[in-house]
């Protein structure tokens, strides 16, 4: 009874709050930082799953991955996604924010659902209905040939280009509505007493977007241009279900093909998949922390 | 108020729903439990067997054949047959038990794909029982088959299906452009392309199609000519002058709009078998009931052999599967002499491979079974021919060439330097970067 007494009100305040803390860092421990810890021995390590031994040398793994011509060709397809789609993507979304910020446009709240419904989708299954659309007897191929702008129809799928083109247009018609949805939130916390301001002062409206609106959504852009890059970069539902990586891996992001390396045909190479997965990690992070500095507002 | 009233009804019904979708979907899994969820060996009866297979229109009659004829010698037996939804779920099963080291998820006995076997068990060698010891003639087997789950002069499978390549024709396409099935028989692939261009021309169709990123023409036009792809164990792609041959046909094929390459699996069997693009259909005697699913078709079909280089009649075999007892398996005795004596060629060899020709087209690569009366039928839907007898008499023609556990490595490289040499990039260099890459994952797992 006495010692309890003794403890001080702060003491207590804080074994309280090490109580409430633990089962949430015990449950991230275990679920996150383990396997993490795991992934990184297993990606020293090489052989059948069922007899894993360290590789010689121990970065075996590592430097074998720079001479798979595959997963570089893979690497440079997630890098053209990203360098293609992320840009047209978030000038689309701050456009279409713009205008449906307009407070005297009509059925605003219909047409901010309109564009962000894609996102209420699944990915694989907006992934089959492009699948069926660009299809070689698919539904682009019919309303083209009737409109006599091609005579035979175009494997779409099947072919490089046209391949990589429809992964693209896919991903900005699912993704744009969701960026979209951030820069209305940036652009309802801006003061119109600004734009008003500015109005006043003769600025037309290209000079209030540049000079206003983005600077003062510096902020979100920044946030949207990290989570985009992060998740480019782990794009696997739409190489999986649209191409299925083809025509010969040109179309196959990372994410795919460390999935093929550790669950594909007969393959369970664990060790060189989680060496590639760490490789795409320390990617992210390093494109994120640029970005981070870039779009730092504090000088 | 009203708002939170109806904010309040709608989640009470949304989450009344999700609970009731939930419960049912437990309901029915718990169902379906004997069918997917894992099995537990050491839970069964004596006289009981567990069984993973996948296709119920194909393998699963056969295994339910097997089951009936074997009660004859033992009344009580039990095949507990477990339906997997495809058979890379059989695969990923050993991936898992061997990834763990716990075989005791496992079931007595797995149907497996043949080109797989080699490879899982060098990988995973606790996952098998061989079955060298059982009651089996296994000079009674087509040789081809047997040489895929004999694995360092070790049986390990008793085979189940016949993986023989057939070539099927629409002769009615043929004839439009003035062909018969004796003038596409025993042909060079010249030939072919000459009347594949005038069957195109007269008909707009195809005369073959294949899946361009799993292309398995180049193993089996290989195997027509009794060349492999590997040499002692490594990938013999650029100095393999049949192999380049064989491309070159392939490319030359495509250009002339005889051979028409899908994008993926579903594309080739939906789109070009199913969806009528085509006059011609080459793969294992397995795409039988694919060309079937078009009814308006029956009769017009008829099977020949493969094309060659030289002109003589080509035989292949690509695909089909084999039963295998795994570690797990608590009765080994009971499980080798049930497999002996349906699959095996044993005393109920006959009645098994019958009923399951018979329900699930399932064709024998046993000799004296393919024999039986039900084999001399003819099949209407390829107008009256007996392809079962053409299809075993093939299967005795077929060249064994080597095999490896890289088979599907190396048709996924080949597949993609098709694509390059179609896209431009010269046949030495594509098939070199090819070779490289297939060693190159070789190399990784001889690193250990």
């Amino acid at each position: 009874m006495e010692k309890k007494t003794y403890k001080s009100v702060q003491t207590k305040q804080k074994a309280a709050g090490w109580v409430f803390l633990a089962p949430a860092t015990i449950l991230i421990f275990v679920m996150s930082f383990y396997p993490m810890i795991r992934a990184f021995i297993i990606s020293l390590q090489t052989g059948s799953s069922a007899n894993l031994k360290w590789a010689k040398p121990i970065f075996y793994n590592y430097t074998r991955m720079f001479q798979d011509k595959k997963f570089l060709l893979t690497m440079g397809n997630t890098f053209l996604y990203l360098i293609i789609q992320v840009p047209i993507m978030l000038v689309l979304a701050i456009l279409l924010a713009q205008l449906l910020n307009n407070k005297d446009l009509k059925c605003r709240g219909l047409f901010r659902t309109m564009v962000f419904l894609p996102c209420a989708t699944s990915l694989v299954s907006y992934s089959l209905i492009f699948k069926s659309l660009f299809a070689t007897q698919g539904l682009m191929n019919t309303v083209l040939k009737n409109l006599g702008l091609i005579s035979t129809n175009i494997n779409f799928l099947g072919t490089t280009g046209t391949a990589r083109a429809v992964i693209i247009i896919a991903l900005i018609w699912r993704w744009t509505g969701y960026n979209m949805v951030f820069y209305l939130a940036g652009l309802q916390n801006i003061e119109y007493s600004v734009y008003e301001a500015a109005k006043i002062d003769g600025a037309n409206g290209w000079k209030t977007f540049w000079h206003i609106t983005v600077p003062l959504l510096k902020p979100t852009i920044v946030m949207t241009f990290i989570m985009s890059i992060n998740g480019t970069l782990q794009l696997f539902d739409e190489s999986v279900n649209l191409t299925k990586g083809g025509p010969s891996f040109t179309t196959m992001t990372m994410s795919h093909y460390i999935y093929n390396n550790a669950f594909g045909k007969g393959v369970a190479n664990f060790g060189y998949s989680s060496a590639m997965s760490f490789i795409v990690f320390i990617l992210v992070a390093i494109l994120a922390f640029i970005n981070m500095k870039v779009g730092d507002t504090r000088d | 108020m009203k708002r939170k009233i109806l904010s309040v009804v709608l989640a009470a019904t949304m989450s009344i729903a999700l609970f009731a979708g939930c419960g049912s979907s437990s309901k029915s899994s718990s169902g379906d439990s004997k069918k997917a969820a894992a099995v537990d060996t050491s839970k069964e009866g004596e006289h009981e067997l567990s069984v993973y297979a996948w296709d119920k229109n194909f393998n699963i009659p056969a295994l339910e054949a097997a089951e009936k004829a074997y009660q004859k010698k033992d009344p009580e037996f039990k095949l507990n047959i477990i339906e997997q939804s495809q058979s890379s779920d059989v695969e990923n099963a050993i991936t898992l038990a061997g990834s763990s080291n716990d075989y005791s998820t496992l079931p007595d006995i797995v149907l497996f794909q043949d080109h797989y076997i080699n490879r899982y068990v060098h990988d995973y060698p606790d996952a098998w029982v061989d079955v060298n010891d059982a009651d089996i003639n296994w000079d009674d087997f087509g040789q081809e088959k047997i040489s895929y789950s004999t694995i360092d002069n070790k049986h390990y499978g008793v085979p189940v299906d016949n993986g023989t390549v057939i070539f099927a024709y629409r002769t009615d396409l043929l004839k439009e452009a003035g062909y018969t099935i004796d003038d596409v028989t025993g042909i060079t692939w010249d030939q072919f392309d000459e009347i594949g261009k005038k069957v195109y021309e007269k008909t707009g169709k195809y005369l073959l199609s294949m899946d361009g990123d799993g292309n398995d023409l180049p193993y089996m036009m290989l195997q027509a000519e009794g060349v492999s792809q590997f040499k002692d164990g490594k990938p013999n792609f650029v100095d393999n002058k049949t192999m380049v041959d064989i491309i070159n046909v392939i490319v030359k094929l495509v250009q002339d709009n005889v051979l028409y390459l899908a994008n993926d699996w579903s594309d080739y069997t939906d789109q070009t078998i199913v969806g009528d693009m085509v006059a011609g259909v080459m793969n294992g005697n397995w795409i039988i009931p694919t060309i079937e699913q078009v009814k308006e078709n029956s009769g017009k079909w008829e099977i020949t052999t493969l094309p060659t280089l030289s002109g003589k009649e080509g035989y292949a075999s690509n695909g089909g599967s084999s039963l295998y007892i795994t570690s797990n398996c608590k009765k080994t005795d009971l499980a080798k002499d049930f497999l002996a004596y349906t699959f095996g060629g044993g005393d109920g060899a006959k009645e098994t491979y019958d009923d399951a020709l018979t329900n699930g087209g399932v064709i024998t690569t046993n000799v004296t079974c393919g024999q039986s009366d039900v084999y001399q039928k003819g099949v209407e839907y390829f107008n009256n021919q007996p392809i079962y007898q053409q299809i075993v008499q093939m299967g005795a023609n077929v060249p064994t060439v080597e095999q490896s556990d890289y088979h599907y490595t190396a048709r996924e490289q080949v597949a993609a330097a098709i694509h390059n040499i179609l896209d431009g990039t010269d046949v030495t260099s594509a098939l070199k970067d090819a070779q490289d890459q297939v060693e190159f994952s070789m190399g990784n797992d001889s690193n250990s």
